[in-house]
C-alpha cells in the first residue's frame, strides 16, 4: 500500500559535483541519489518499512552541467547524469547512429516520464526491465563515476552486480555514460513487447551487429525480463559470429535464446512465455538491424 | 421526419468546461472551516483472519489526533452496501434472501482490505501517521478464493445465514429447480444433431473510474447527519444512511458530488458508512475521508469473475434446441448485490436467441477475493464471451454464417425480452446487423480470411446483444421530478439522478427544452441535495434517459399544459390548438395570433392589481410541474459488434484493428453523447477480453491493485473505431429513445473473441485472451484455418 505523504528524510542540495560527492562520502548507504525521480519517490511511498527509506535525499537539481547530450563522431556519445530521455530524443544523432537506444527511449514510459526520467538514472535503478538499460548493454559502454579519489569508468558489461546493485560505490556519484562512437558497417535495433502500449516490458531485447556485407562480424545481444539484471546472451552471440545471416543461422540463434536466460513468472507474463518468444524477439531484432542499415 | 429542433442534435456537455479547466469541484476538493481528516485502517496481510487483539493507544496519542475509533466505538448495526434491497419488496427481498452483513469496522476480516478502525486527525498525514501506530494481531483463517474452495463442507462459514457459502442461487419458488428458463433441455438436447459445451473462466475487472471515492460527513449544531459523496445514488445513501445510524431521515442530508466516473462502482456505498461514523464521534467539525487508489481498487466492488458452463443444442439446420448453462460466481467477502448479476447474466441470456428450452442456473458463492457487485454490463459481458463463442463454434461446424445465423434466431418485436412476459416493444437488430456488416466490409473479409498463410493471420467475428432500459419489472423503477418557471420563463428542473459524466444531464435538458419549447439554455436541470430532491433510485441500470428522460418530459408537460391552458384562456382558443416555439405560443391554424409564455409566467408571479382599473393583469400562480413517475417498460436496445483482429501466430500477441459497434438506441436525444456512450464502452469491452483482469496470490492478497499492473486499454492501444446509431424509435421510450450507457461494452467482448477464432482457428475458455494464452493454445493445437473447420465456409 502506498502513501500519500513522504515519509521524513532530510534533502541535500549540493551545487557541484565534487560537493555531491562530498556528501556522498560523509552519508554513504543512508543516502538516496534523485534526478529525474521518477523512480526515488515511487519507491519512497510505497516503502514497505523504515529500512527501505533514506535519511538523506540528494538531488543533483542544483548541480550544474550534468544535463548535456554530446555526440562527436569520433569519441561517440556523452550523456551527462541529468539528461533526461526527452533530450535525448531531441539529438538527431542519437537516431542516426545509435537507433536502438532512441528506439528504447521512444517507447519509453510515458510523455510525462520522459520529459523528467533520466537515461543514467534508469542503468542506476538496475532494473532488468529497464528498456534504456536494455539498449546501452547491447551497444556497449561505459559509466565515469565520480569518488573522492577521483574519476573512474566501469564497462557497462561489469556495471550491473545483482537486481538493484550496480558497481557504483556508496561515495560515487555517477556522472555520464559515455557510448562508443559509430563504426561502418555497424547496426542496431531495439524491440520489446509490452501488456499495452504505455508499459513495462514483459520482454526486452537489443542487438548491435558488425556486418561485413551478410556476414555478422561481430554481435552483441542483450536480453532484459530474463534474469535478475539486464542480460547478455554471449552464447547465442558466438553462434553468428562469423556467419552469414542465413534463415537457418537466424533459426539457430533463436533456438538458442531459451536456454540462456532465467525468467520468472511475474505481474507482466510468466517464464513460459518469455522462454517461447525470445527466440522470435531476438530474430525479429537481428532483422530489423540488418534491414535498418 | 422527426419535428423536434434540440432533441436529436449534438448540444454541447453541460458539464464538460468545468470539467476540463480544472473547475469542476469533486468531494476531495472541498474544504470546510474546521474540517479534519479521517483515516480507515485496514487489514492488508491478510485476507481472511480474526482480529484478536486491537491497541489503539499508541494511535491515540499521536500528534494531531482527535478521535480513534474501534468497532466499540461505532454503531453495531449491520449494512448492506448496495441498493437493492431496497429496490424490491419485502417479500421478495426475503425470497432473494438479502442479507446484512457488513459492519463499519468488523473484528472478522474477509477480504484484504477490510475495515478495522478509524482515525481522525487534524491533518491527512497526522492521521495517516497514526494509523501506522495502531497495533493489530490477527488469526488468520483459511483462504478460500473460488467458489470450489469455500463450497467445500468444513470451510468457515463467512455469515451463519448462508450455509455453503452459497451466498445466492436463483430462489426455488420464482426459479423451480433454481433455474431461469423453461421448456424441457434434457429431451431437446437428446434430439439434438450437435452440440456445443464448455468451461469457460470470465475475469474479475476493475471500474478503473477517474475519481478515488472522497467523501466528507458533518454533524452540524442541529444534530443531522450531513455527507458529500459521489454515489450514483444520492437518494438511497439517505436511506441507508438513515437506516444504519437509525435516524430519521429528515436528519440525514446527502449532497451528490461531481462524479468522476462511475460504471457501476459507486452503486450504493461504499466509505459512507465510516466518514459518516467518524463524523458523529465529532460533533460540529466535517471530516474528509480519502481514499488512495490502491485502497479504492480493493474497496469498492468490481465485476464479478467466475466459472461459467454452457451447452447448447442445435438442429442440423441450425435451428437452436435447447441452451443449458450454469454460471458460479466468486463474490468478495460480503453479499452486496450477490442476487444481481447471478440473475442477469441468465436473463441476457433469455434475451437473445429464440432457445425453445433454456435452463439457466446462477449461483453467487462468497470468497475471500474482494468485493463484487455493479460494473457497467452487470452479468452481460460475463454471458456475451460464453454464449457468442458457443454460437460461432456451432456456426463454424454446422457451416453457417454467422451474422446470418443470427438474423434468423435472435429474438425480436413481441418476443420475451430478458424478463419472462415482457416483450419487446422494438428491435432493429437486423439493421445493426446489416450495416455493421457493410462497414467492417463483412463477407469479403470472412472469404478471405478462410485460408491463409503465414506467420500473421487476420479475422474478423461478430456478436450481438442485448441489455435493458431501466431494471423493470425485476427492480422498483421509480423517479421523481419537479418543474418550476421562473417570472422570465425560464424553467428550473430538480430531478435526483446523478450525471456520472455520460452527458445524462445534457441530454435530459434537451429534452426538458423540447418539450417546453423553450431554448435550451433556457432550461437548468440540477441533482440538488436530498433535502429538496424528490425521490429517485439513482443512475443504474442504463436507465437515466429512458426512465429519467420520460420523467423529466412528463413534468415538463404537466408545465405546458398549464401555460397552454392560461394561454388558451387569453387567447380564447382550446389549448390544444396550441403550441410553443422558443417560448412564444401561438395558435397552430393561426401564427400570428400569439402570446409569449413570459407575459404569462411574470403575471403569474409579478401579481399587481392594476390601480386604475382594479383588475389583475393575467392570471396568478408560478407555474409548477411534478411527475412521481413509474416506467411501463425496460424497452431493451440491442446491439452488434464487429472486430477485426491480427494475430501474431509467433507471439500470440493480438491486435484489434479495428471494431463497429452498431446499436439499435432507438433515436438518440443526443448522438455525440450516444457515440461516446458506445466509443467508452469498446474500451472497456476490449480491456474485459483482451487485457484487464484483477489477481491474487494464494493468500488472497491482489498483486494488481495499480495502473502499473492492471492494464487497460490506453489511446494509443485503441483501434479504429466505428459507432452506427441505428434509430428506429421505440414506442415507449422518450422521443423514442432507448438507452446505451452500458450496451456499447457487452458485445465487443464477443466479436473480438469470435475474430480470433476466424483468425486461428482457435477459441479460447478463459478471459481475457492474453498473447500467454493465445500462444499456448497455438503451440498445443497448431493453427487452423477458419475454413477447414467443420463445414465452415
Amino acid at each position: 500500500m502506498s502513501s500519500r505523504i513522504l515519509p521524513d528524510f532530510e534533502l541535500l542540495l549540493p551545487q557541484s559535483v565534487p560537493e555531491a560527492v562530498e556528501l556522498l562520502a560523509a552519508h554513504r548507504d543512508r543516502i538516496t541519489v534523485m534526478a529525474g525521480g521518477t523512480d526515488v519517490m515511487v519507491a519512497m511511498k510505497f516503502a514497505q518499512s523504515p529500512a527501505q527509506l533514506p535519511d538523506y535525499l540528494m538531488s543533483l537539481e542544483h548541480v550544474p552541467g550534468l544535463a548535456y547530450v554530446l555526440f562527436d563522431p569520433d569519441k561517440g556519445l556523452r550523456i551527462g547524469a541529468k539528461a533526461t530521455i526527452a533530450e535525448l530524443l531531441a539529438q538527431a544523432e542519437v537516431k542516426q547512429h545509435y537507433r536502438a537506444l532512441w528506439n528504447a527511449a521512444r517507447t519509453f514510459a510515458t510523455v510525462q516520464v520522459r520529459n523528467t526520467a533520466t537515461v543514467l538514472g534508469n542503468l542506476l535503478r538496475a532494473s532488468p526491465a529497464g528498456d534504456c538499460s536494455c539498449a546501452i548493454y547491447a551497444i556497449g559502454g561505459t559509466v565515469a563515476l565520480q569518488g573522492p579519489a577521483g574519476r573512474r569508468e566501469v564497462d557497462i558489461d561489469d556495471f550491473w552486480l545483482s537486481y538493484g546493485v550496480t558497481a557504483r560505490r556508496p561515495d560515487e556519484l555517477a556522472v555520464e555514460l559515455i557510448l562508443p562512437p559509430p563504426a561502418a558497417g555497424s547496426r542496431c535495433a531495439f524491440k520489446r513487447m509490452t501488456r499495452t502500449n504505455e508499459d513495462l516490458a514483459k520482454l526486452n531485447v537489443a542487438v548491435r551487429l558488425e556486418m561485413a556485407g551478410n556476414t555478422c562480424v561481430d554481435a552483441r545481444l542483450a536480453m532484459g525480463c530474463v534474469a535478475p539484471t539486464p542480460l547478455r546472451l554471449t552464447k547465442t552471440e558466438t553462434l553468428l559470429k562469423g556467419r552469414e545471416l542465413t534463415a537457418e543461422v537466424l533459426q539457430s540463434v533463436a533456438a538458442s535464446v531459451p536456454w540462456e536466460i532465467d525468467p520468472i513468472d511475474d505481474k507482466r507474463s510468466t517464464a513460459e512465455y518469455r522462454r517461447q518468444v525470445s527466440g522470435v524477439l531476438l530474430k525479429r531484432a537481428i532483422q530489423e538491424a540488418c534491414g535498418a542499415a | 421526419m422527426n419535428r423536434e429542433t434540440i432533441v436529436g442534435t449534438s448540444a454541447p456537455r453541460v458539464d464538460v468546461r468545468d470539467k476540463a479547466t480544472g473547475q469542476a469541484l469533486y468531494a476531495a476538493d472541498i474544504d470546510l472551516p474546521g474540517m479534519l481528516y479521517g483515516k480507515v485502517v485496514r487489514c492488508w496481510e491478510h485476507a481472511h483472519a480474526r482480529v484478536v487483539r486491537l491497541d489503539l493507544s499508541a494511535a491515540a496519542k499521536s500528534p494531531g489526533v482527535v478521535r480513534v475509533l474501534g468497532p466499540q466505538d461505532v454503531t453495531a448495526n449491520r449494512y448492506n452496501s448496495s441498493v437493492l434491497d431496497l429496490m424490491v419488496s419485502e417479500q421478495m427481498h426475503d425470497m432473494l434472501g438479502d442479507i446484512e452483513d457488513q459492519r463499519i469496522f468488523t473484528d472478522h476480516v474477509k477480504f484484504q482490505g477490510d475495515a478495522i478502525c478509524g482515525i481522525i486527525a487534524k491533518s491527512e498525514e497526522a492521521a495517516e501517521r497514526a494509523a501506522a501506530k495502531v497495533i493489530v494481531e490477527y488469526e488468520p483463517l483459511p483462504v478460500y478464493l473460488t467458489a470450489d474452495a469455500s463450497k467445500q463442507p468444513d470451510a468457515i462459514r463467512f455469515t451463519p445465514e448462508k450455509p455453503g457459502n452459497l451466498a445466492f442461487q436463483l430462489p426455488e419458488p420464482m426459479f423451480p429447480g433454481h433455474a431461469l428458463g423453461g421448456g424441457d433441455v434434457e429431451a431437446a438436447m437428446r434430439d439434438a444433431d450437435l452440440v456445443v459445451e464448455d468451461v469457460f473462466y470470465v475475469p474479475k475487472q476493475k471500474q478503473c473510474q477517474m475519481e478515488p471515492h472522497a467523501y466528507i460527513a458533518k454533524l452540524d449544531s442541529t444534530g443531522r447527519l450531513n455527507c458529500w459523496t459521489s454515489s450514483q445514488m444520492p437518494k438511497l445513501v439517505q436511506a441507508k444512511l438513515a437506516k444504519l445510524f437509525g435516524l430519521p431521515m429528515s436528519l440525514v442530508k446527502v449532497t451528490p458530488t461531481v462524479i468522476g466516473g462511475g460504471f457501476g462502482t459507486r452503486l450504493g456505498l461504499i466509505s459512507e458508512p465510516q466518514a459518516c461514523a467518524m463524523a458523529m464521534s465529532v460533533p460540529g467539525h466535517a471530516v474528509k475521508l480519502l481514499t488512495l487508489r490502491e485502497e479504492d481498487w480493493v474497496i469498492s466492488p468490481s465485476r464479478h469473475p467466475g466459472k461459467y458452463w454452457m451447452k447448447i443444442g442445435f438442429r442440423k439446420d441450425g435451428t437452436p434446441l435447447a441452451c443449458d448453462a450454469r454460471f458460479e460466481n466468486y463474490k468478495g467477502g460480503y453479499y452486496l448485490d450477490a442476487s444481481g448479476t447471478a440473475f442477469t447474466a441468465g436473463a441476457w441470456l433469455g434475451g437473445m436467441y429464440k432457445f425453445p428450452a433454456l435452463r439457466y442456473k446462477g449461483e453467487s458463492y462468497f470468497t475471500n477475493q474482494g468485493l463484487t457487485g455493479a460494473y457497467r454490463g452487470y452479468g452481460n459481458p460475463q454471458t456475451n464471451f460464453v454464449l457468442e463463442q458457443l454460437i460461432d463454434r456451432a456456426c463454424a461446424q454446422m457451416g453457417a454464417d454467422p451474422v446470418e445465423w443470427r438474423k434468423q434466431w435472435h429474438k425480436g418485436v413481441g418476443d420475451d425480452g430478458w424478463c419472462p412476459g415482457v416483450t419487446y416493444p422494438s428491435c432493429a437488430l437486423d439493421e445493426c446487423l446489416d450495416r455493421g456488416a457493410a462497414a467492417i466490409g463483412w463477407s469479403e473479409k470472412r472469404r478471405q480470411y478462410a485460408h491463409q498463410s503465414g506467420t500473421v493471420r487476420r479475422g474478423v467475428g461478430v456478436a450481438v446483444m442485448n441489455h435493458t432500459s431501466g431494471a423493470m419489472p425485476m427492480l422498483l423503477e421509480h423517479t421523481a421530478c419537479t418543474v418550476k418557471l421562473n417570472e422570465d420563463a425560464t424553467a428550473e428542473i430538480l430531478f435526483a439522478c446523478s450525471d456520472m459524466g455520460q452527458g445524462s444531464h445534457t441530454a435530459l435538458k434537451q429534452i426538458a427544452a423540447e418539450t417546453l419549447g423553450f431554448p435550451f439554455d433556457h432550461v437548468q436541470l440540477s441533482s440538488g441535495t436530498s433535502d429538496v430532491a424528490g425521490f429517485d433510485i439513482g443512475a443504474h441500470a442504463s436507465r437515466t434517459i429512458y426512465v429519467g428522460g420520460a420523467a423529466v418530459k412528463k413534468a415538463c408537460e404537466d408545465v405546458r399544459r398549464q401555460l397552454l391552458e392560461r394561454a388558451g384562456r387569453h387567447l380564447q382558443v382550446s389549448p390544444d390548438e396550441l403550441d410553443i416555439r422558443d417560448k412564444r405560443i401561438f395558435v397552430k391554424a393561426d401564427p400570428a395570433r400569439a402570446i409569449e409564455a413570459e407575459t404569462i409566467t411574470r403575471a403569474g408571479v409579478y401579481h399587481f392589481i392594476d390601480p386604475a382599473t382594479g383588475q389583475a393583469g393575467g392570471e396568478p400562480g408560478q407555474i409548477q410541474g411534478y411527475v412521481s413517475f413509474f416506467a411501463p417498460h425496460n424497452s431493451p436496445p440491442f446491439g452488434a459488434s464487429f472486430a477485426e483482429v491480427e494475430v501474431d501466430t509467433e507471439t500470440g500477441e493480438v491486435r484489434v484493428l479495428e471494431l463497429v459497434n452498431a446499436h439499435d438506441i432507438g433515436r438518440a436525444i443526443n448522438p455525440a453523447a450516444v457515440e461516446g456512450q458506445l466509443e467508452g464502452g469498446i474500451q472497456q469491452g476490449l480491456g474485459f477480453v483482451l487485457s484487464e483482469e484483477m489477481y491474487y496470490d494464494g493468500n488472497g492478497r491482489i498483486l494488481n491493485n495499480s495502473f502499473t499492473d492492471y492494464k487497460m486499454f490506453g489511446p494509443s492501444d485503441m483501434p479504429k473505431i466505428t459507432t452506427i446509431l441505428v434509430e428506429d424509435p421505440d414506442p415507449v421510450g422518450p422521443f423514442g429513445a432507448k438507452s446505451v450507457g452500458e450496451s456499447g461494452l457487452v458485445s465487443p467482448v464477443g466479436a473480438v473473441a469470435n475474430a480470433i477464432f476466424n483468425a486461428i482457428g482457435i477459441q479460447f475458455t478463459e478471459a481475457p485472451i492474453t498473447p500467454e494464452k493465445v500462444l499456448k493454445g497455438i503451440l498445443e493445437q497448431g493453427v487452423r484455418d477458419y475454413g477447414s473447420i467443420g463445414g465452415a465456409h
